[in-house]
């Protein structure tokens, strides 16, 4: 997975749509109509996600990061991802929105 | 990166949970068997044999097994010991069958010996939850009241085995007041803490609602607080004090209602799913409930009847309807967690939802809110025919409920990570 490979630039957007198939499996709901995505940001192929969890001690902590490292790993271009996990600002209710941009 | 409490294997939690709902249903199956019994006094072995079955077997496993899954999310704590947890199991379970069979036999030695059981079981489970409270950092309201409820379950244990042994030897001064300070105990004491603390945690995740803050927090804990010791001391030896306890617990309740409402009214989650419904509909016993309790302080309400109306009411009612919906939000997540999570992203995986049984949740949600409501009416009235009738409506709820969870367990058969090749992901 290589920007050499694809010949496309990564943007957010398409960063964006990759993180559109990242359900909640509990809400059904992506983590981005969620609002759990708080930035991102792409050098050259490489992608740094910054994101929240609803609560703290979310059970699918490890999972959910997994999850997102791995459909934006998917996405054409990409070389490198890192996501970061923040509490601060803390997740509430009022970041849901369908059909969201981060 | 921040570093968050882990849960501890889902095993745990389950055994506990299935536990339960075996016991939910031997108890529905026990209303059909002594419709008679419980159509006159409560104060009979075989009644009391069935309030434990309920009391230990349905409600105290389940928030034992959910605590282990759900206290780590709710206090941001990992649990101090999951051996412990697995050891408290195999004592709880053995003390519970001992203690229901003995007391269905009247077997009051034998009785002493299984509630001494059950005591090692709980004593664990106190060891593990203070052991864990300490770790919290942040003494939330769910915090406040989870602590709290850890000794309303310790002194509910000590009434326990001081009547047990006062059957086994006729030395207890109390009487009936006795029964009544640890039936108070444990509902008012280790459940509703329980139940009102988790709920202000995770209703508003589940409902994607606002955390909820202002004065109904302050009236629960100062409620529950100053209410149950002087309900349990007004009981006991200063009637006196029977009627501010019970405002105080029902402004508890009043409390915990305005915040539910508030969920509800302000919640982002359109749809309820069968385990919210039971779980809101638990809430609307509520009212009635302390209302009852009111009835009674006042001396408007008395006799054996209303009283197992009461009971049914609070337990069957309130507490089985919230335990109840809150396994079916558990049960889904922790066989998700263990069948698709570690191949989620890499393939086609159902979502918690499709692993529900929807016609199984709502034929067992309409079958247990009409038995219990059919129950309590019978019980006030006395009548065996109708306490019978409710049972019925009560195995069959109970059936349908262990039938929806079975469904979602047989998950763990034939689906897992063993299926699908580890993807390589690039990293930074």
């Amino acid at each position: 997975m290589s920007g050499a490979r694809s010949g496309e630039p990564v943007t957010a957007d398409r960063i964006v749509e990759a993180l559109r198939e990242v359900l909640d499996p509990e809400l059904g709901l992506s983590v981005v109509e969620l609002g759990l995505i708080y930035g991102i940001e792409v050098v050259d192929g490489r992608v740094t996600v910054t994101m929240t969890l609803t609560a703290p001690g979310c059970p699918l902590h490890d999972a959910m990061l997994d999850w997102v490292r791995e459909s934006v790993g998917r996405v054409p271009g990409v070389a490198e991802v890192e996501v970061r996990l923040t509490f601060d600002p803390p997740w509430t209710p009022e970041r849901v929105a369908l059909d969201r941009t981060p | 990166m921040i570093r968050a409490a882990r849960g501890p294997s889902v095993t745990l939690p389950l055994r506990y949970l299935v536990a339960a709902t075996l016991a939910f249903v031997a108890a529905t199956a026990g209303v059909v068997w002594l419709a008679g019994d419980l159509a006159g006094h409560y104060y009979r072995p075989r009644v009391l044999a069935l309030a434990h079955t309920v009391a230990l077997g349905w409600i105290t496993l389940t928030i034992m097994g959910a605590s282990y899954q759900l206290v780590p999310v709710a206090l941001e704590a990992p649990i101090w010991s999951e051996r412990v947890a697995r050891w408290q199991f195999v004592a709880l379970m053995t003390g519970v069958v001992g203690l229901v069979a003995h007391f269905y036999l009247a077997h009051w030695p034998g009785l002493l010996w299984a509630a001494g059981l059950v005591g090692v079981g709980v004593a664990l489970h106190l060891v593990n939850m203070t052991l864990t409270l300490a770790r919290v950092t942040r003494w939330s309201f769910t915090a406040r009241l989870v602590a709290g409820a850890q000794v309303g379950l310790a002194l509910t244990l000590l009434f326990g085995i001081l009547l047990a042994a006062a059957r086994a030897g006729a030395f207890w001064p109390y009487g009936l007041a006795a029964v009544h300070a640890h039936f108070h105990l444990a509902l008012l004491g280790w459940v509703a803490p329980m139940v009102v603390g988790v709920a202000a945690r995770l209703y508003p995740m589940f409902l994607l609602a606002p955390e909820p803050e202002g004065w109904p927090g302050w009236l629960q804990l100062g409620g529950l607080g100053a209410g149950v010791p002087a309900l349990v001391a007004g009981l006991l030896a200063l009637p006196a004090l029977v009627l501010p306890a019970a405002l105080a617990v029902a402004g508890a309740a009043v409390g915990h209602v305005a915040w539910v409402l508030r969920f509800v009214r302000h919640r982002k989650r359109p749809a309820l799913d069968w385990g919210l419904r039971f779980v809101l509909t638990g809430t609307a016993f509520l009212p009635v409930v302390a209302g009852l309790g009111l009835g009674f302080a006042l001396g408007w309400l008395s006799g054996p009847g209303p009283a197992v109306a009461y009971a049914v009411l609070a337990l069957g009612g309130w507490v089985s309807l919230t335990i109840a919906g809150m396994m079916l939000k558990i049960v889904p997540f922790l066989i998700w967690n263990r069948a698709y999570a570690p191949v989620a992203g890499r393939g086609a995986v159902p979502t918690l939802a499709r692993l529900a049984w929807p016609a199984a949740e709502g034929a067992s949600y309409a079958l247990v809110t009409a038995g219990v409501l059919l129950f309590a009416g019978g019980a006030a009235a006395g009548g065996a025919v109708w306490i019978r009738l409710s049972g019925v409506l009560l195995v069959a709820g109970a059936l349908a409920f262990a039938a929806a969870l079975g469904r979602v367990l047989a998950h763990l058969v034939g689906a897992g990570p063993r299926r699908v090749a580890p993807l390589r992901v690039p990293g930074p």
